[in-house]
């Protein structure tokens, strides 16, 4: 092998090393987590705010939370999506978390999270077309966050 | 493993169930303390989980995360599948564990 070559392949293999793999995904963006009210968080995170509601997702959370520092929260689609958002809106920060799917994951998530008050939680989906959207109403008997 | 990281993983008929608890205070910034005083937002942000090497679930989180974070999720799969999680938080230390379907 040539000096230039070996110089050549060695700059090649020093970038791919620099590639981390946090740098092969989307970065944590901070629109999306911004404290605004419901619907520019949705703008925010999904780019609309106009979102079809659907029975095919079921929100699994208890009706009354008695600790809402700590509420269990299961999502579960039927259909197999890409994008997994979960709102609750009346928080500071609608947008709990956004989940991208890859390879063989199931549309299928479950998180503890915190509420500040009594509030609809909205599990939105990217099925690839399009966002769907369904929503259940959790009653907090105190604040958290 | 990571000490703030604990994660089992259990496959039944063809399906695997993944717990996962990060050990991490999940500060959103809006908690004052017993002094009246604001706590510092602290919490985690990115996560990224690879099964066998190739991208399974890439996650962005923010601060309506609970404290230790407990999180499931599900894939298909097979026992002595090997996965691999980092979780980054917003001071930007990692958390990582690595573990074998059972």
């Amino acid at each position: 092998m040539k000096r230039r070559q070996f110089l050549a392949s060695g700059i090649m293999f020093a970038a791919f090393l620099s590639i981390r793999p946090s740098r092969l995904f989307a970065q944590w963006s901070s629109d999306s987590f911004k404290q605004v009210p419901l619907n520019e968080a949705f703008r925010n995170a999904l780019g609309t705010a106009d979102i079809e509601k659907t029975d095919k997702i079921t929100i699994v959370a208890p009706p009354i939370a008695t600790d809402a520092s700590s509420v269990p929260v299961e999502i579960i689609s039927a259909v197999k999506g890409e994008r997994l958002f979960l709102f609750v809106e009346k928080n500071l920060t609608p947008l709990v978390f956004s989940c991208n799917y890859h390879g063989s994951a199931l549309p299928w998530f479950a998180l503890n999270i915190k509420m500040k008050e009594s509030s609809m939680l909205h599990a939105v989906l990217w099925d690839g077309r399009q966002y769907i959207m369904s929503s259940v109403h959790v009653v907090v008997l105190a604040q958290a966050c | 493993m990571s000490d703030g990281v604990r994660m089992v993983a259990r496959e039944e008929n063809g399906i695997v169930s993944v717990k996962l608890v990060i050990l991490h205070p999940s500060e959103s910034g809006a908690r004052k303390d017993e002094n009246g005083n604001l706590v510092p937002a602290h919490f985690l942000k990115t996560g990224i989980v690879h099964l066998n090497g190739a991208p399974l679930i890439d996650l962005q989180l923010g601060p309506s995360v609970s404290k230790d974070p407990f999180l499931q999720f599900r894939f298909e799969g097979k026992k002595g599948d090997v996965l691999t999680m980092t979780f980054t938080d917003s001071k930007n230390v990692q958390f990582t564990t690595q573990g074998n379907v059972q």
